[in-house]
């Protein structure tokens, strides 16, 4: 599917009330404006959506669904979105009152794209690209064995057409209802970025707001290159984990970007609006 | 459907899988390395910031050929738990583990890894030094080590901390041990927000190593006499080291590049 389509299809999907620009945006009175999820300023939807999400009073980066990810970071007119096609799975037969294919009936219904990953063969700045995009809206961004697969096959299609790999990553971490098979996703997504590496194609991460766990502790981490949205949270265990379990007290600022950059974590802290310019000149650089 | 009594009490049958797991009389990893492999010398300290207790390593003798031995220790008594942080490495512990592998891979010893954790350690300082930078480094060091690789989960592998020691040509499992996406008290407080809901979480996930076994984390598991390992440790450990030995003669007979392709094509599957 052309993501141009993909992102009208989205935005006129019946179940959406309003256009709104990302899961976390608060559909508000009157119909067809946004509230900022951190300093409440309303906005009307298409001008914020056209803003790529984020507040012109205080700067918040508010979450982007998947596919418009795609269209914020792709070259106008070239991204092609893969098809899925894959199979949904249920290793656990998880239930434990909502059965687990239920719940991605629900996810898929209320996030309005089939699973987690959206991945698209893209250029980015006239560079030939694999863009991997994830959807925090649909079930947390959580890594299970579609995502996985979808993961891996953007990895494997970088490799095929020599293409630069950039994946847009933003997750509560593994999916829980897939158990132990979520967990072998980090190491089918890690062979996948170890053939990227093999290839000596780069891999550029753009880290979202949160990332966490499972995708943080494989895929994340594993780039040639990290570039941070600007005050996302980022890290392995939550910040509310380590409370409770070690008790302990968090520093200010503590896994958000700037945090992990003074730490040498990530390599920049990059605007949205400078995204595309910064990954452009950087795949220009190492696909020369 | 089944009835309340019935879930009860397939929730109290998981959970008390996962507590026998967490047995204190189990072998553990250094009880492993003792009884098992002979001339052990400790190396320490990840030559990057310090030396995690969690994770222990350093060349011994298997059948008389060197190998590399790294272990995530537990602790047997409540002061060695204390010192081994109860077996949960920082990322001093995976990256004193990377630098013993690239180092047995110069000196061409496989890498034998044996995983007790419940996690990796959630700590300020952890993520100050990059806990998920470590994990992921350690699970492409595994994936690319020009060395036969075995792994041994012991009593309880959990999250991304056990898998960082894991991605082997071969992984046994003790039969009782547990393997899981993450500590049955942990996935509580994510699915319902309740690290009490424990056992319920438990059920849910299938927390034994046979059904890692079913989505290709797992190889083979090793028996262990009734009641469990926990009364015949001498015996788990004597069991565990013949297992070992087999799958070590059997992978240094296969050219390296094979075990590579091999080891690629096997994660590239695992979890369906
Ligand atoms: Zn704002």
């Amino acid at each position: 599917m052309d993501v141009v389509t993909a992102v009208t299809a989205r935005r006129q999907a019946p179940e959406r009330r309003i256009t709104a620009p990302g899961p976390d945006m608060r559909p508000v009175a009157p119909a067809g404006t946004v509230a900022c999820p951190s300093c409440g300023r309303r906005s009307v939807a298409d001008r914020f959506r056209a803003e790529l999400n984020v507040c012109s009073q205080c700067g918040h980066h508010a979450r982007v669904p998947a596919v418009e990810r795609i269209a914020q970071l792709a070259d106008p007119r070239s991204a092609q979105l893969l098809d899925g096609g894959i199979g949904d799975r249920d290793p656990l037969e998880f239930d434990d009152g909502t059965p687990y294919p239920a719940a991605v009936a629900r996810a898929r219904e209320r996030a309005g794209v089939d699973e987690v990953f959206s991945v698209a063969r893209a250029e980015v700045g006239g560079v030939p690209a694999v863009l991997a995009s994830m959807d925090f809206a649909f079930l947390g961004g959580s890594l299970g064995s579609v995502a996985g697969e979808m993961f891996t096959r953007g990895c494997e299609l970088a490799v095929a057409e020599q293409r630069a790999l950039v994946a847009v990553c933003t997750s509560g971490g593994a999916r829980m209802q897939e158990g132990i098979a979520s967990l072998a996703q980090m190491a089918r997504c890690s062979v996948g970025v170890a053939a990227v590496a093999g290839a000596k194609l780069p891999y550029l991460a753009v880290l979202g707001d949160p990332c966490f766990g499972g995708v943080s502790a494989s895929f994340a981490a594993q780039a040639d290159i990290i570039l941070a949205e600007p005050g996302a949270r980022i890290g392995f265990a939550g910040g509310r984990v380590i409370e409770q379990a070690a008790h302990e007290y968090l520093p200010d600022g503590f896994q958000t970007a700037e945090f992990l950059l003074a730490h040498g974590m990530v390599d920049m802290v990059v605007a949205r609006q400078r995204l595309r310019p910064t990954i452009s000149s950087l795949l220009k650089l190492y696909m020369a | 459907m089944s009835t309340a009594t019935e879930t009860a009490e397939r929730e109290k049958e998981a959970f008390a899988r996962v507590e026998l797991a967490r047995h204190p009389n189990r072998p553990r990893a250094l009880q492993v390395i003792a009884g098992g492999f002979d001339g052990w010398v400790e190396l320490r300290g990840d030559r990057l910031f310090g030396d995690d207790h969690a994770v222990v390593g350093g060349p011994a003798w298997l059948d008389e050929r060197p190998v590399m031995v790294i272990g995530q220790e537990k602790g047997t008594d409540p002061m060695t738990r204390a010192l081994h942080n109860f077996g949960m490495p920082h990322p001093e512990g995976y990256r004193k583990a990377i630098r013993l592998m690239r180092q047995a891979e110069r000196f061409g010893m496989p890498v034998i890894c044996l995983v007790d954790t419940p996690a990796a350690h959630a700590g300020v300082g952890a993520e100050e030094r990059g806990q998920a930078w470590a994990i992921a480094d350690s699970l492409l060091c595994m994936l690319g080590l020009r060395v036969p690789t075995v792994s041994v989960i012991l009593s309880e592998g959990g999250s991304g901390g056990a898998l960082a020691l894991a991605l082997a040509d071969r992984v046994l499992a003790l039969e009782n041990a547990v393997y899981t996406v993450a500590p049955p008290e942990t996935c509580a407080a994510i699915l319902y927000r309740d690290a009490g809901q424990r056992a319920r979480a438990a059920a849910a996930l299938r927390p034994g190593v046979d059904t890692a076994h079913d989505v290709g984390l797992v190889d083979e598991l090793v028996p262990e006499p009734e009641p469990g390992a926990h009364a015949h440790p001498d015996v788990v450990v004597a069991m565990l080291r013949g297992a070992i030995v087999r799958h070590l003669d059997a992978l240094r007979d296969v050219p390296i590049d094979d075990l590579l392709q091999a080891r690629a094509a096997r994660y590239r599957a695992a979890g369906g």
